[in-house]
């Protein structure tokens, strides 16, 4: 089995100007993709054997993103973006780390605590979401004594209204009460923001230095027509989204609870569909009724994932699509019906602008109807604890999360921009590094990235994806995993795709595990170049490169794309490139000498 | 002939990477694992033959899953151009081998070289003079 080493060791510098491959750039934290494809594509065989390899890799990926595991089973935004897309599919990168998850996740219940010294200021936080735990674990990392206050008894925030049958429980307890294990990080349950001593004044006064705030938006918006909130969601048989997700992450709700019942969801994003999706699985006959077209690919379309769409689809969900509901109905307080005008537009250009012709309406009957329209802030509570400004709105800067209001404060995560649980821990990072900053004296201000993607080297073949499996709909009517995960043998396959198209600055698996000894610089001799072009046939990446200097063409290299993989080394006819450091010639010079 | 010297070089993404490398290379005479079968210059595989070598076998990753994209084709054009060259000399096409597939382990290594000896053995030694 081979060992890695720290000497490879990647990391993305904040530059000002950085080639990635696309995947890494797509990735709000910037994880190490190409970098763990490669070391997965070299994995032994059988899974005993590849044990300490996989775990050797999810230690790698554990340092920067201590939630990849739950990312393998509910984020893959990376693969929106990557190369391979239109050549055969995106590399499965989410079931690549949900393969690791596989191995890695029981493995935390035994991975040792870290020793650190924690011998820096106290800082509070609130919410124990991947916000929070995300700026938690940075701040930890520092020596930074973290406190974090918990409204509920367990920690993860809203990741644990990700239905059972997308996000086993399991993986996301072990995840996330082992990371205040490893890192020591002290916990207080049931402790809700703004009540007792868990105010933002309070908590300063008793010692912490800097709080912040990722308490997420657990509240549901109410549904709205035009201006006016629709009556009747009173009514019994009117339920919110999250609350219902919530109710059934805790197990209060029977299977069969929804048996012969008609249930009508209300909303087109991911939570909408996991609502219905659960409904479904509760034994109801569910429809969707949304504002959102159908086709996704327009403006209006429906934002929720297409594999949610294509699940919910599957399980015998009927969709309304350009409906909006005007009116809810009851009778005896019982929730009757609803009455859907057809939505002629969603957006216009300045953003969400529905309108509705009321002259087309059609009357849905329902035994409940689940509104799943977003989330809405607890205004009330933010004002009370004075970070809004004089128009009501979180005064927070986009860029620090520092609060305008009050210097010690920092805010993130949901509760500042609802968005997927990435976007929640990208937060939660920038927030440690602002309050790292701010409790050291330094300026806050961020360094602005840019990054620019590598395209797809020229490959002679493309292959097709690992094909994803799903149990059949019929048969997956349950809280079970229906997405099937990848064997050893798919996962080493499916990595052995990806085309690596990142520089190798960025990636240095090879390094890391003894392949190379370091990223050999490519040096041309400008008396021996005849400026033939061979090597630029040669390479793949676009480093090779033919330019004018003292009035003729000679090569050169652009060392932020060479791969040091010496083909152009090796098609050089006129010997004028050659690899700095690089050892193989004199290597094989010794082999030669010794032949036998 | 005594046992015929066989060169191996080796790409390090599909032969032997899961072995210990310095007991392989106990077993193995002349071998030689670089990072791309792509890297290996023509003039290696000349020097190869200058320094007495009776053959050279390349063992590089199957079609398609070279690491650098194309180094099993840059491979193959370039040996298709080298072994005329060679024929003018009179060191015949087999005398270069390239064998493209996958072995983490390095266990089928000492067989394909065995198995090349085996047919160099049958050409008998180099009919030309050293340059």
């Amino acid at each position: 089995m081979w060992k890695t080493s720290e000497i490879g060791h990647s990391q993305v510098e904040p530059a000002t100007k950085q080639l990635l491959p696309p995947c890494q750039i797509k990735c709000p934290i910037n994880e190490d993709i190409q970098r763990t494809n490669v070391l997965i594509s070299l994995l032994p065989d059988t899974i005993e054997a590849a044990r300490d390899g996989i775990i050797q890799i999810g230690e790698y990926l554990y340092e920067r993103n201590p939630f990849f595991n739950i990312c393998g089973y509910i984020c893959g935004l990376c693969e929106l973006e990557c190369n391979y897309k239109n050549e055969g599919g995106a590399i499965r990168r989410r079931l690549l780390k949900r393969f690791l998850s596989d191995t890695y996740t029981p493995y935390l219940n035994e991975k040792p605590e870290v020793n650190i010294v924690k011998d820096r200021e106290n800082v509070a936080v609130i919410g124990g979401g991947p916000s929070g735990l995300m700026a938690a674990f940075n701040l930890t990392r520092q020596g930074y004594r973290v406190t974090i206050f918990e409204a509920s008894q367990r920690l993860g925030g809203a990741l644990w209204l990700v239905p059972e049958y997308r996000l086993p429980r399991k993986v996301l307890q072990t995840t996330v009460e082992n990371l205040v294990r490893i890192m020591g990080i002290d916990v207080r349950y049931n402790t809700k923001f703004g009540e007792g001593r868990t105010t933002v004044n309070r908590l300063i006064s008793d010692g912490f230095k800097a709080v912040f705030i990722a308490k997420g938006t657990p509240n549901a918006r109410q549904l709205t027509f035009g201006k006016d909130v629709v009556e009747g969601q009173d009514l019994s048989g009117v339920m919110y989204g999250l609350d219902f997700l919530y109710e059934v992450s805790h197990g209060n709700i029977p299977p069969d609870y929804f048996k012969n019942k008609k249930i009508i969801v209300i909303g087109a994003g991911n939570v909408a569909f996991d609502s219905a999706r659960t409904a479904r699985r509760l034994g109801g006959e569910v429809s969707i009724v949304c504002l959102e077209r159908e086709d996704k690919e327009h403006r209006d379309g429906i934002p929720a994932d297409e594999d949610e769409i294509r699940g919910a689809w599957e399980e015998g969900i009927k969709i309304y699509a350009s409906r909006g509901v005007r009116k809810i109905s009851g009778k005896n307080d019982e929730f009757e019906g609803i009455t859907c005008p057809l939505c002629t537009q969603v957006y216009c250009d300045t953003g969400f602008n529905p309108e509705f012709d009321t002259n087309d309406e059609i009357n849905l009957t329902g035994d409940v109807v689940i509104v799943t329209i977003g989330q809405a802030p607890d205004l009330e509570l933010l004002k009370k604890e004075n970070l809004l400004d004089h128009r009501g709105r979180l005064a927070v800067d986009p860029h620090t999360l520092q609060s305008q209001i009050n210097p010690s404060v920092f805010i993130g995560g949901d509760v500042r921009r609802v968005g997927f649980m990435i976007e929640a821990m990208e937060e939660g990072i920038k927030a440690a590094e602002s309050i790292n900053k701010y409790l050291n004296d330094e300026d806050l201000k961020v360094a602005s990235k840019d990054y620019e993607a590598f395209g797809l080297p020229e490959r002679p073949y493309y292959k097709i994806a690992t094909e994803v499996l799903w149990i059949p709909p019929e048969q997956r009517l349950h809280f079970q995993m229906f997405e099937k995960g990848l064997t050893l043998k798919e996962a080493i396959t499916e990595a052995k795709r990806c085309a690596t198209c990142g520089p190798c600055v960025s990636c240095k698996a090879c390094i890391s595990i003894g392949f190379e000894k370091s990223l050999y610089a490519v040096q041309v001799d400008k008396e021996r170049c005849s400026g033939c072009g061979a090597c630029v046939y040669a390479c793949n990446y676009e480093s090779a490169r033919l330019v004018m200097k003292d009035g003729r063409l000679i090569s050169d290299t652009d060392m932020f794309r060479c791969k040091s993989c010496g083909m152009c080394v090796a098609a050089c006819a006129s010997n004028a490139r050659k690899m700095v450091d690089d050892q193989t010639a004199e290597k094989i010079k010794k082999a030669y000498a010794e032949l036998k | 002939m005594n046992k015929p010297k066989i060169v191996c070089f080796s790409c390090k993404f599909s032969w032997g990477y899961l072995a210990d490398e310095s007991k392989l290379a106990a077993e193995i005479s002349n071998w030689i694992p670089i990072i791309c079968a792509g890297k290996i210059d023509a003039e290696y595989l000349v020097d190869a033959f200058l320094h007495g070598a009776d053959g050279v076998l390349i063992l590089g990753c199957p079609e398609g899953d070279c690491h650098y994209q194309d180094g099993t084709i840059e491979t193959k054009k370039r040996l298709a151009l080298l072994r005329q060259a060679l024929a003018v000399y009179n060191i015949e096409p087999e005398r270069i081998r390239l064998v493209l597939a996958r072995d983490p382990e390095g266990k089928d290594i000492p067989g394909h070289i065995e198995e090349m000896a085996k047919a160099i053995g049958r050409l008998g030694k180099i009919k030309t003079a050293k340059a």
